[in-house]
């Protein structure tokens, strides 16, 4: 009878415990996920082995560090002026490349103090429409528009995103070498030049394996 | 006394366990009711409202499916939306989820309850619809990329002959570095190599038009074994098996170089099919045990003594909890699929003046015949741009 008992008991404890665990699978995070507010040179718990918000951060601040260092910007007697020549992604990541000179370029305006000038170019088809107009006199011009004023580059500012990736059972590894340069458009000579490298790696649930 | 009092504890542990069992079944009705669905014939306004109303998990499914769609429909916004939606999370490394830990679990589990970003051959398809999009924008080295992650995708395969073996995803990467004046040459060897006998087209770096084919139906997904624990495919070969587009009195041919049935089915051995399989054997194992325990305890109960009558509770109780077990075992495979891809894969390039053009595209059968009812007339509009115009031509409607 001891024994009808103990069956009983534990047939009591174990079918609600079964029934509950059933009713866990309905909704995941019912209360949802507050909105967290992250630096952007913080990792997030969403995340991959290529290129985030932090690499774009610590990559951009170095480069706009050094390009502000050399001689050639920091003692010039004329105002350099620098045209961004798209970055070229060799990794396997796709990435917007535009972000990383949007981000240097304001970094440089904001910390230079007027030491370099960025040149404009992805406006030029509208900048020159605009002094068609001029020109045209359909609208009206403070300075003589046939003069042309549009400047030429002291410097080209690109760089160069280039990967390595290992893929093994024990997980993926990618390593990402960031490099920028700055050449003289009269000399082609590199003036400048330095690189940021970042490796990541993870190992995904089984349960995608 | 004692047997009678016996038989009311079995009667009521009995009615305990079948009330337990008819619990743990409608225990589990809490999901939220899903939105009605309103359906309209258009597949991307029917998969946005699908995907509206899906369950979180099977959102890159639904971006899968409707970007496919997009892209056939020459609807490039909507389809960069979606893949530019699904790729961040199917290029990721999903790690520490609550949902693949429950895909995982051995009771009130289930592979499908783990966020869908697909099978190989899925997740390769993604890279390789947002690498046409990319190189149509003038951003071959993205496309270069992608078709870079979807070699790397499918060197997860068991055999390593089938390890990131797409002869398009090294053709295409090689053909990207050459006209970016890089060299190719590596990634050419490695697509002729894999070719099987085919013989690819040399770059033609001055190539301005570049027209990506697909035709024929992909895979499907089904659970085989005893309780649908093995992920199987169903492959059927399409009747189209080569296209050919007559454009500016000239015939371009597009020979299938992928083909997706090949490439779902040469995957090999998941991890999780190991899991499912451990599943399979025990949800197996306590159903047999239950029936076992609950013949004895018949035997037992019809039996005379005090010590029949506690066997037959015994088994009777084992019995039980043995079928609830069994019962609460998940054990099925993810069979949530990408559903409108094609079976085969096709490219060629080629140099022709801006301007628009009267085009043919036909299909043709294993032994090169055309396939009537398959042809399409198109208008194709070559760009005066610098970038190169990217043409996407599909035998699939949706």
């Amino acid at each position: 009878m001891k024994i009808s008992l103990r069956i009983l008991a534990l047939t009591g404890i174990t079918a609600p415990a079964l029934f509950l665990a059933g009713c866990a699978t309905g909704v995941q995070n019912p209360s949802g996920v507050p909105v967290t507010e992250m630096k952007a040179d913080e990792r997030g718990f969403v995340a991959g082995t290529g290129v985030e918000s932090q690499d774009l951060v610590a990559v951009t601040d170095k480069m706009a560090r050094g390009v502000l260092a050399i001689p050639e910007i920091a003692n010039a007697k004329v105002t350099p002026r620098i045209v961004l020549d798209p970055v070229v992604n060799e990794t396997r990541f796709p990435i917007n490349k535009d972000i990383f000179l949007t981000r240097i370029r304001s970094q440089l305006n904001e910390k230079s103090m007027g030491k370099v000038r960025f040149l404009d170019r992805e406006m030029m088809k509208t900048l020159e429409r605009e002094r068609d107009l001029k020109r045209s006199g359909q609208v009206t011009a403070s300075a003589d528009p046939s003069v042309v004023e549009f400047r030429g580059a002291d410097y080209f500012l690109t760089g160069k995103l280039q990967g390595l990736t290992t893929k093994t059972s024990a997980g993926t590894s990618d390593y990402i070498l960031y490099s920028f340069r700055l050449t003289d458009a009269r000399t082609s000579e590199i003036v400048w030049e330095s690189s940021s490298e970042i490796k990541k790696q993870g190992l995904e649930d089984a349960a995608y394996r | 006394m004692v047997k009678s009092l016996s038989r009311f504890i079995f009667r009521r542990l009995a009615l305990a366990g079948a009330g337990a069992v008819a619990l743990v079944l409608t225990g589990c009705a809490t999901l939220p009711e899903r939105k009605e669905i309103r359906y309209t014939g258009d597949p991307i306004v029917d998969g946005n409202a699908e995907r509206a109303a899906a369950p979180v998990r099977d959102r890159a499914l639904w971006d899968f499916r409707i970007a496919a769609s997009a892209l056939r429909a020459n609807n490039d916004a909507e389809a960069k939306l979606h893949l530019d939606d699904a790729i961040p999370l199917i290029g990721g490394i999903l790690a520490n989820t609550d949902d693949a830990k429950k895909a995982r679990r051995l009771f009130f589990g289930g592979e499908s309850n783990k966020t869908f970003i697909g099978e190989p051959y899925e997740r390769v398809m993604a890279y390789y619809y947002r690498a046409v999009l990319y190189w149509r924008d003038g951003q071959p080295d993205n496309a270069r990329a992608c078709y870079r992650t979807g070699q790397l995708i499918d060197s997860d395969a068991e055999t390593a002959e089938y390890k990131g073996d797409y002869v398009l995803l090294d053709y295409l990467d090689g053909f990207v570095s050459a006209k970016l004046s890089s060299d190719g040459s590596d990634a050419f060897a490695r697509a002729q190599a894999g070719a099987k006998g085919k013989k690819l087209p040399p770059y033609d770096t001055s190539a301005n038009v570049l027209i990506f084919a697909e035709y024929g139906t992909g895979p499907r997904k089904y659970g085989g074994g005893e309780f649908g624990e093995q992920l199987k495919f169903f492959v059927k070969d399409s009747t189209a098996h080569s296209a050919t587009l007559a454009i500016n009195g000239q015939t371009v041919r597009l020979p299938a170089y992928d083909d997706l049935n090949f490439q779902a089915t040469t995957r090999g051995g998941r991890t999780m099919d190991f899991i499912l399989g451990d599943h399979a054997v025990f949800k197996s194992g306590a159903d047999k045990a239950g029936d076992v325990a609950l013949v004895g305890a018949v035997i037992a109960a019809n039996q005379r003594g005090r010590n029949a009558d506690t066997t037959a509770l015994a088994l009777g109780a084992f019995g039980v909890l043995s079928k609830l077990a069994s019962a609460a075992t998940t054990v099925k495979a993810d069979i949530r699929m990408w559903d409108n891809l094609p079976q085969r894969l096709s490219f060629a390039a080629l140099r022709l003046a801006p301007g628009d053009y009267p085009a043919t595209l036909e299909f043709q059968d294993a032994s090169g015949r055309t396939l009537a009812g398959l042809t399409q007339t198109l208008s194709l509009h070559v760009d005066a741009t610098e970038r190169d115009t990217v043409i996407f031509l599909s035998e699939l409607k949706r």
